[in-house]
């Protein structure tokens, strides 16, 4: 008898620990019938401060201190401003691109959210088909383009002109190589999307820009965030020959992975100095308080928020976390100062021509002198998914 | 793309590596006849606690000690994995309950106990995520000093870190174990016939306890190996699911290895470099295709190991099954 009650204690230890586990993230959610949803109000009086709740969808959580940290920098930022208090705010964590995601959403609807953010690109989907159940409440995503061009006004989509920063990495890049006379660049990649292709091809083209000699081996890990597999692929980067790498990927871990080869690496997300001080060059950044405080502020106002929203270097939107002067080549800081002027001034938008390039469908781009891809212009993803020449995909 | 064998052969060692503990920790637990598939659970816990120890250690000492903290880190990890193979223990040995069952709770408890203990810990501190300095950090990512710097075989031998080098020792007193001492015998003939063991005057209930517990703890070093060293050098930081499915992997290369410590090491070298090749051997097929290998490598054991029915390469006979001495 003695052991059967041992035995349930222990049972019942594993059950509690478990209800403990599955209660974290799922925020306050008590349950109201949907008819007397609390909605944004469809006059332009807009929501009073005190009244409002925001949701958050993470794809992941604040401590990957990459891509959802930077994130909720960004939703701090907008707290801040507005002067919101923590209960106002409902985070959901690791919220993946299934259909938990249609369970998070209607959690936050059912919790009181007017606005509800999204971070991920799978997120979309069901994000499209709670906001058609739900015309009051606005629901924003990042990195998406369904919204940006739908009939539904409570959809919008949002990025950043991140490629431009990329570009300005790429820089840092191309000028330590050729400090280094290393012409092959790596790259740990995430997946063959747009949004990721767009962002080392700019990489690529900043380096190039300084570096003509410059070519560049791209592996993807096919996971947005995976330390082990992005260390694997970052050493096999370094061990075919990569003198400088970088990522489109949540991690330090290429970073950490480079520093203990001795090779040199540029950021995401977030500065990586301290991770790797003796590799990471500089890291390219978002900063999403600038679209939090936008959407936030619209919503108080009344008005109406951007069906797709795009902002850049000249905006804040994106910048470089500081350079790591010790390890940084000779004139990378003038260089890149001198390009985002440009930049902002127009001259250089990254993808100008001559530009060639095919992309996964067998299209070509054939872009003439002075001619130019007008990524982020008609919507906010990036759509640039071309390989050019001195780029190899290793698959 | 040349193909660069030297940096795949490393590269396959050290992604090996946490797969090594895995199994040999479920070829001890299986071999005293308890089939315990929560090795993902109990790899969790290993890592989180670990991490853990380490964590609080240097938060707490002035001036941490780096053997210090790597030994209260392998400590913690043995501890709560093997305590997550005690619960398991008690449930399957003491009331018989089912080992499939138990085994697939023990993972899903393990999970979430790694993830919850992982985010509670990192969200309480400033920087909201659990990381260890840099002194231990060093010392789980350095090779030998002195030998590693020696030319060609210093890099192929001596430069991984600690962890390859204690999973090489665990195989080798786990092989000597079972076929050069009468505990290791004893232990066999539990799993075959526990009758006949308890027949024999052989403590059934104790060896059954302690092959689970001691192999949940070597599981729980794997969980610490992924937490510390997979992310060369990153290592140290807890990353939401970081085991990501290895502890199911370290089971299916317990078949793989036909319940042998000297194969698991063969084995965990084939499935580290399949897990690693698509970098390394391009050849221009969907990365999914990778992925599958060495569960494809793991049927072709089984159908092999069926067809040659040699004695010594079948599982435990009384694997999976409870031991009831009144049913005898």
């Amino acid at each position: 008898m003695k052991k059967r009650i041992f035995g349930m204690l222990l049972a019942g230890t594993m059950m509690l620990s478990l209800a403990a586990c599955g209660g974290s993230g799922s925020g306050s959610a008590t349950p109201s019938p949907s008819t007397s949803t609390p909605a944004a109000s469809e006059s332009p009086a807009g929501v009073s401060k005190d009244d409002l709740k925001v949701g958050v969808v993470l794809v992941g959580e604040e401590n990957d201190n990459g891509y959802n940290y930077n994130h909720v920098v960004g939703i701090k930022e907008m707290q801040e401003e507005y002067g919101l208090k923590d209960d106002q705010i409902i985070y959901k964590t690791n919220v993946h691109e299934d259909a938990g995601c249609d369970t998070a959403l209607r959690e936050l609807v059912e919790a009181g959210c007017q606005i509800i953010f999204c971070n991920s690109f799978g997120h979309e989907p069901y994000m499209v088909e709670v906001a058609a159940d739900y015309p009051n409440v606005q629901f924003c995503h990042a990195t998406g383009y369904i919204s940006a061009s739908d009939d539904k006004d409570n959809t919008h989509n949002y990025f950043t002109s991140i490629f431009q920063a990329r570009y300005l990495t790429g820089i840092a890049a191309g000028l330590k190589a050729k400090e280094i006379g290393n012409t092959k660049l790596g790259y740990v990649a995430a997946k063959p999307f747009a949004e990721v292709i767009s962002g080392y091809t700019a990489f690529y083209l900043g380096a190039k820009s300084v570096y003509p000699d410059a070519t560049m081996e791209v592996m993807y890990t096919n996971e947005w965030s995976d330390a082990t597999l992005e260390a694997q692929v970052a050493q096999a980067l370094i061990d075919d020959g990569c003198g400088v790498i970088s990522q489109h990927s949540d991690t330090t871990a290429p970073a950490t992975t480079a520093e203990s080869n001795g090779a040199f690496q540029v950021g995401y997300n977030a500065d990586m100095i301290s991770a790797a001080p003796h590799a990471s060059l500089v890291s390219a950044r978002v900063d999403w308080g600038v679209y939090y405080k936008y959407a936030v502020g619209c919503m108080i106002k009344g008005a109406a928020i951007a069906q797709d929203w795009c902002q850049g270097l000249k905006e804040g939107a994106v910048y470089l976390s500081p350079l790591n002067t010790d390890i940084a080549a000779p004139g990378t800081a003038d260089a890149i100062e001198d390009a985002k002027a440009k930049i902002i001034s127009g001259e250089i938008h990254v993808f100008d021509g001559p530009l060639t390039g095919t992309n996964a469908d067998g299209e070509a781009l054939d872009l003439k002198q002075g001619e130019y891809y007008h990524e982020s212009e008609e919507a906010s993803a990036p759509s640039f998914d071309y390989i050019i020449p001195g780029i190899t995909v290793v698959q | 793309m040349s193909i660069n064998f030297m940096g795949m052969l490393m590269a396959a060692v050290l992604a090996g590596a946490p797969l090594l503990f895995g199994v040999l920790g479920e070829i001890l637990t299986e071999k005293s006849g308890n089939l315990n598939l929560g090795v993902e659970g109990m790899m969790f816990m290993g890592g989180v606690a670990g991490l853990a120890g380490s964590f609080y250690y240097e938060q707490s000492a002035a001036d941490p000690s780096a053997v210090v903290s790597a030994l209260l880190a392998m400590g913690c990890a043995f501890l709560c994995a093997a305590f997550g193979a005690f619960i398991y223990s008690v449930l399957t040995i003491t009331l018989r309950a089912n080992q499939n069952v138990t085994g697939l709770a023990l993972t899903i408890f393990g999970t979430g106990f790694g993830n919850f203990f992982g985010e509670a810990i990192g969200n309480s501190t400033a920087s909201h995520y659990m990381a260890v300095g840099d002194v231990t950090k060093a010392v789980f990512n350095s090779g030998i000093p002195v030998l590693r710097d020696l030319p060609v075989v210093g890099q192929l031998l001596f430069s991984y870190n600690f962890m390859v080098y204690l999973a090489l020792a665990v195989a080798g007193v786990m092989a000597w174990f079972f076929s050069r001492t009468r505990a290791g015998l004893n232990l066999h003939a539990v799993g075959e016939s526990p009758a006949t063991a308890d027949a024999a005057g052989i403590n059934v209930t104790r060896y059954k306890y302690l092959s689970t517990c001691l192999g949940g703890g070597i599981c729980g070093l794997g969980g610490l190996y992924v937490v510390m060293n997979s992310a060369s050098g990153v290592g140290g930081v807890w990353v939401y699911n970081c085991m990501n499915g290895k502890g199911w992997i370290a089971v299916a290369l317990v078949i793989f290895a036909t319940w042998s410590p000297a194969r698991a090491l063969l084995g965990s070298l084939v499935f580290g470099a399949l897990s690693i090749m698509r970098f390394y051997v391009p050849l221009g097929i969907p990365a999914q295709i990778y992925d599958i290998f060495p569960y494809i490598a793991t049927v072709m054991v089984l159908i092999a190991v069926s067809l040659r029915k040699k004695r010594e390469n079948q599982p435990p006979e009384s694997l999976g099954l409870a031991y009831f001495r009144e049913e005898r």
